[in-house]
């Protein structure tokens, strides 16, 4: 029962949110309808077609626009799926049952070439320009693999004269129009919800988000795998409704075309695209015919200038008239979200009692360049290991390699009792491991709320089409966003934020993660004295009452020494020193290796 | 055996010679030029002009230098510098641009196929085979700008500047390198030298506005495989080269158009640093 | 349709109603005006992309045949005019081109040449829109399509006069076979290789490289290690011709050197390194008869400094709406149902000499085999008359 009213309240606090899209929606299904049986024939021939260039188009904008992947091989997933149409009914004949099969092989067809290149393309550390050039060289292969295939394949000239439904061709407009509704509805749901906002966080942070335990890699590869699919069934309909298919719609001339409309119709934006494409394609239809050359350089220069000048494109300056769909491009309504109390989760961290933290013989080279030389040390839950050591001892480098598997040259580091081996940093994140990085990288476009969200991906799965208007988090996440306030601006963009606001809120999203060892890159960097005070007493209360191994780097002695239950001090890649706070601070290694009267006075004074 | 040898060291150096330019621009901007295809074709009717004006070809090859010099100075302040920051977009903006570049060469030159009349012709025998002179005389070119190169890159100030700015870009300008300065020659003469090639490579193939298409994204995965090394990029064009040519042979030749793509993504995957050093 | 209208029922009938009446005051005011209406002849072609450079000579020889057919009258006392459109030489701007034309500019029928890729294209629409359609263009055969006729020719006839001459001149029994890797270029040495094989000869190797491949390195090179006794080749139109060419004789490679796939224009643009190509068509500038006289006449006169040279893919442009005019005349109406039997019927003699396309769509046609020279103008050597396209269409009428 309780959930139904929870289910019922949420509904109640964003009504418009979905009911928005579907309308509009329904209103463009009624209105093709009619315009179906209105327009011209030769306006109606080429609708058709841009309207399945177009939902390509948005699939195009969900991998560039909103995720940051630049794909030219769009149209080879469009490619596979008219050619599964066009190879069956040539070589089969046409039935209803065939038609079904087709359908089922391009799409099967498509998704298997896109896992390949999702494996090829988006793989740990892979560099966003190789995944364009992977996305470039696909269509080249189709392209020559179909050349290829003499007279079975149709070659250069295509395969046509096949059968196809037979049914009006008003009735492919209504088809091929609903089609295009249907994706750039469900694609706008999915923008909006609160999975759609981990797109965003991808392209502006991919490193933050591996750190949250998000597994970049495989949303990369799935969201490929979604958008090659919706493109495979468009290209299925369009083999359908033209009863052609020719190389040149699987080539990468094409695939580059379609960047093209959505740069010029506005990437990140999924009417962009759309008013993109159907206005280059049908105006090109009738301007084309008149002056070729001028058409295609009027073309390349308005992309050149967009690219240049314009990166939104031209649909702000088009659609000043529709505010509803573009200006609020990010979203419907901002409502504030409410941060609630999760529950806990004991289960998830066994031998937490023993060892947090247990690296033995740890060495990292550049070349041969030793940066860390046998780091070997034990870290308990409840502790605050302070990490400290002039520039170039190599402490960053040692966080690194705590965080992620594949850093270090040799030796073992195990997080909790596990052995990270060559783990990626979202799977030590698993393990529980949190890491703050040392300048505040939070997600600028994100709101303080969605960037909670983020982090909480891995804990509590997001829902793909809706907004949740509460936000559950642990107790230290929530304990830290009371008493910096942040719990009260949940809907501030994080650009807004202050640096002290944007550190304890990158914080409270690590905390978000519930880990049980937390490492800290010089958190008090850029605070004022009093912000440092907050941060220090919540470290304390963090490995006190909430029983974490807390890990810091850090370079003002002054507050390791007020918080640190044990200073580490590395020299040189070495480890120097090990022991309580009283005892490296006294010790005469420890004066030597920062060589300074300053620091000396310091610490005699504090003692 | 010995005319396959040769078939792979004049394709080598052919892809050399083609990818050398955009190897520049690439080492030191870290932005891929995808106008490198129109550079190529302007250099390609610059051999044409040189013909239409009754001078021998040899003048071809410092008149497409020059206007490929000019082209690539107008193309870096107007479009490349803005996108310094915005590789991604570098990519798409100078793909337009060549499109562009395209059209406009059709407009003013109309769509047929030119001709070129070649400076060297017919072949010489090596071993009792006969094989084509030009395609030895590019593996001397080939040897020669490798040495140009390196000794401009290794030997001369502005090439230590270069080699700063490709090093560590925010360190040299701390320095007091103008790192706009040095970015600001490299693309031109990078332009240049795409002008140069795709001058030379006229008695082979023929001149019309799509001829430097096919060699773009050849050149485009060697220099990804080459990173900011010319020695590297000698490799590569040997490796790949060689195992185009081999599956041509051997296979047959549209597998080998394919050859330098796939096997280009394949290494890429497994080391991403492609052929350079570490 | 009815399906879709009834789910909006209210709506659904009046919008019925409303536009069953348009249509047939349409149609009645259509009717109406019929008469003062000029036959549109549309003309779907390459203006960019692969056949942009001989678009303009085949658009030439269009516009001649119809401002004389229009100084004698008309077809059927109507004014004749043409409609062009481009189709980008490739299927998607074959679609647009024929959509216009045939739904928007409302054709009476469809002259033209292009593609393999976008007549295949077209042909669709061309079955949806119900117009006759005349493909003006030499090709690898075997399309058919209810509307469609071919007045160009089809590998059967192209390709034996070079083989036969290379047997009987040279004494070639070995073969070497070099092509672009698509339709065309397949479908012309398929059939030579057939051909060759029939008439005795062996073909040693048939080498492809893609559309767009100008790196002919590696196929030279295992020519010269077969050591055949001639060479044909049918690649890609345009570069390929010129790369292939101009790498043959870098390479030194002297053998009698048949080429399908060049016109005489590109020949005699390559220069020095065209010369003693053989090149097989069904027309050349140089064919000795009063109706090609007459016509080069005509088309200098009309054109002027303008000019592209007529040539073997143009001139059955030229051919082709003449006899469309005969059709429409025997069958006393521009209806399709009657003209698309009346073509089969009809002839003209033209500067290709007589065309009547009653061979399953296709025309038996007079093919001339030309020598080029060292000055690059093309000597005929030989012709054969009424060479027949073989069975084209078989499953057609």
């Amino acid at each position: 029962m309780a959930d139904i009213t929870g289910l019922r309240a949420r509904f109640a606090t964003n009504p418009s949110a979905w009911r928005v899209p579907v309308c509009i929606g329904i209103l463009g299904i009624i209105l093709l309808a009619l315009c179906s049986i209105a327009m011209p024939m030769f306006l109606v021939n080429n609708l058709i077609r841009a309207f399945l260039y177009a939902a390509v188009a948005v699939t195009v904008d969900l991998l560039w626009g909103y995720t940051g992947i630049l794909t030219f091989g769009q149209s080879a997933f469009f490619g596979i799926g008219a050619y599964a149409a066009g190879l069956i009914f040539t070589h089969a004949g046409f039935s209803i049952p065939l038609a079904a099969c087709a359908l089922v092989v391009g799409v099967g067809a498509a998704w298997i070439v896109s896992r390949a290149v999702g494996w090829l393309a988006f793989y740990q550390g892979a560099s966003p320009l190789y995944a364009s050039v992977v996305t470039l060289v696909l269509p080249i292969v189709l392209v020559q693999g179909i050349y290829s295939g003499g007279e079975f394949t149709g070659s250069s000239s295509g395969l046509s004269g096949f059968d196809s439904f037979d049914i009006p061709i008003e009735l492919w407009f209504f088809i091929a129009g609903t089609f295009l509704v249907l994706v750039a509805v469900s694609g706008w749901l999915f923008v909006h919800s609160d999975a759609g906002r981990l797109l965003v966080a991808i392209r502006e942070n991919e490193a933050r988000c591996e750190y949250l335990g998000v597994n970049v890699s495989r949303h990369k590869a799935r969201l490929m795998d979604v958008a090659a699919i919706v493109a495979a069934v468009a290209g299925f309909l369009f083999a359908c409704v033209q009863m052609v298919v020719a190389p040149e719609y699987a080539g990468f001339v094409f695939g580059t075309e379609l960047v093209v409309w959505v740069a010029l119709g506005g990437r990140g934006s999924l009417i962009g695209p759309i008013i993109g494409t159907l206005l280059i394609d049908v105006g090109g239809a009738y301007l084309s015919g008149n002056l070729p050359y001028i058409w295609t350089l009027l073309v390349g220069v308005a992309f050149v200038v967009v690219i240049v000048a314009l990166p939104r494109g031209l649909a702000p300056l088009v659609s000043t008239a529709a505010r509803w769909t573009v200006q609020r491009r990010r979203r419907v309504e901002v409502k504030p979200v409410e941060f609630t109390l999760a529950q806990r989760r004991d289960d998830e961290h066994p031998g937490l009692k023993t060892l947090a933290l247990s690296l033995r013989g740890v060495k990292k080279n550049f070349g041969s360049l030793k940066v860390l030389d046998d780091i070997t040390f034990d870290a308990k839950s409840g502790e605050l290991l302070s990490l400290i050591g002039p520039n170039g001892a190599g402490k960053s480098t040692l966080m690194r390699c705590i965080a992620d598997g594949s850093e270090r040259s040799s030796g073992t580091i195990e997080i909790g009792g596990t052995d990270i081996r060559k783990l990626a940093p979202y799977h030590c994140v698993a393990l529980g491991v949190g890491r703050k990085f040392q300048t505040a990288t939070v997600f600028d476009s994100l709101t303080v709320g969605e960037a909670l969200r983020v982090a909480r991906y891995r804990v509590s799965a997001p829902s793909r089409w809706r907004r949740d208007a509460q936000l559950a988090l642990p107790q230290p996440a929530l304990d830290l966003l009371r008493t910096t306030g942040l719990d009260q601006m949940s809907d501030r963009e994080c650009r807004f934020l202050s640096h002290g606001q944007k550190q304890a809120l990158e914080l409270a999203m690590v905390l978000a993660l519930e880990p049980h060892t937390l490492l800290l890159d010089e958190p008090t960097a850029g605070l004022t004295k009093q912000e440092r005070g907050q941060i220090g007493e919540i470290f304390v209360a963090l490995a006190s009452k909430y029983q974490m191994c807390l890990l810091l780097v850090e370079h003002d002695l002054e507050f390791v020494q007020r918080i640190s239950s044990r200073i580490i001090v590395l020299h040189q890649g070495r480890i120097v020193l090990d022991g309580g706070v009283d005892e490296v601070v006294q010790s005469d290694l420890v004066r030597a290796v920062y060589a300074g009267s300053q620091q000396e006075l310091k610490m005699t004074e504090s003692s | 055996m010995f005319i396959l040898g040769l078939d792979v060291i004049t394709t080598a150096a052919i892809l050399f010679i083609v990818s050398a330019g955009l190897l520049m621009v690439f080492g030191v901007m870290k932005i891929i030029n995808f106008s490198h295809g129109s550079f190529l074709t302007v250099g390609g009717y610059s051999s044409v002009i040189v013909a239409r004006f009754g001078l021998s070809w040899w003048w071809s090859l410092p008149v497409s230098l020059a206007i490929g010099f000019l082209l690539g100075m107008l193309v870096e302040r107007l479009i490349v510098r803005p996108l310094y920051a915005r590789p991604l977009d570098a990519i798409l903006a100078t793909w337009g641009l060549g499109i562009i570049v395209g059209q406009l060469i059709t407009l003013a030159f109309g769509r047929s196929v030119q001709m070129v009349a070649s400076p060297i012709n017919g072949a010489m025998l090596l071993f009792g085979r006969p094989y084509s002179i030009y395609r030895l005389i590019l593996v001397g070119v080939a040897l020669f700008l490798a040495v140009t190169a390196g000794w401009l890159f290794n030997g001369t100030r502005l090439g230590l500047q270069t080699r700063a700015v490709i090093m560590n870009e925010a360190l040299a300008r701390a320095m007091g390198i103008s790192s706009s300065r040095v970015r600001f020659i490299t693309f031109s003469s990078g332009a240049a030298l795409a002008a140069a090639a795709g001058c030379l490579i006229t008695p082979l193939t023929s001149v019309d506005p799509n001829m430097g298409v096919p060699w773009v994204v050849g050149a485009f995965m060697l220099v990804l495989l080459s990173g900011s090394s010319l020695l590297s990029l000698a490799a590569a064009s040997l490796l790949l080269g060689g195992a185009q040519v081999i599956v041509s042979t051997f296979l047959n030749p549209v597998l080998g158009g394919l050859t330098i793509a796939v096997l280009a993504a394949l290494v890429l995957r497994v080391r991403p640093e492609g052929f350079a050093r570490g | 349709m009815s399906k879709v209208i009834s789910l909006f029922s209210p709506v659904g009938a009046r919008v019925r109603v409303l536009s069953v009446c348009a249509c047939v005051i349409g149609s009645i005011v259509n009717h109406v005006a019929v008469a003062a209406d000029p036959v549109k002849i549309g003309v779907p072609i390459g203006l960019s992309g692969a056949n942009s450079v001989v678009a303009p000579s085949v658009v030439q020889e269009g516009q001649l045949a119809v401002d004389e057919i229009n100084a004698k009258g008309g077809i059927l006392g109507r004014q004749v005019s043409l409609e062009v459109a481009d189709d980008g030489s490739g299927a998607a701007g074959a679609q647009k081109a024929f959509d216009s034309l045939i739904f928007d500019k409302k054709v009476n029928a469809l002259i033209s040449m292009e593609t393999s890729a976008a007549r295949n294209a077209g042909l669709p629409i061309v079955s949806r829109g119900k117009v006759p359609f005349i493909y003006a263009s030499q090709y690898e055969g075997h399309s058919c399509n209810r509307y469609m006729y071919v007045d160009a020719w089809v590998p059967d006839q192209q390709v034996a006069p070079i083989v036969d001459y290379f047997s009987k001149q040279y004494h070639a029994k070995k073969y070497f076979l070099i092509g672009s890797d698509y339709a065309f270029g397949r479908g012309m040495l398929d059939f030579t290789k057939k051909y060759i094989e029939k008439s005795g000869g062996q073909v040693l190797a048939a080498e492809y490289l893609p559309m767009d491949g100008s790196d002919w390195t590696s196929i030279i090179s295992k020519l010269q290690a077969a050591k055949p006794d001639a060479l044909i080749t049918a690649t890609a139109a345009g570069a390929p011709n010129v790369t292939l060419t101009k790498q043959l004789r870098a390479a030194g490679v002297k053998i009698p050197y048949g080429n399908l796939a060049v016109d005489e224009g590109t020949a005699k643009s390559m220069g020095a390194d065209a010369s003693g190509i053989f090149i097989s068509g069904s027309y050349v500038t140089n064919i000795d008869t009063p109706a090609n006289r007459t016509f080069l006449a005509a088309v200098e006169k009309r054109f002027g400094k303008d000019l592209k040279t007529p040539n073997d893919l143009s001139v059955p442009e030229y051919e082709a709406i003449y006899l469309y005019k005969a059709a429409v005349e025997k069958a006393g109406s521009f209806d399709t149902a009657k003209v698309i039997p009346a073509l089969a019927q009809v002839s003209f003699e033209g500067p290709r000499g007589k065309i009547q396309m009653n061979k399953q769509r296709h025309t038996p046609l007079t093919m001339y085999l030309g020598q080029v020279q060292d000055d690059g103008s093309v000597k005929v050597i030989a012709s054969f008359r009424d060479v027949d396209p073989g069975a084209q269409c078989p499953d057609l009428k």
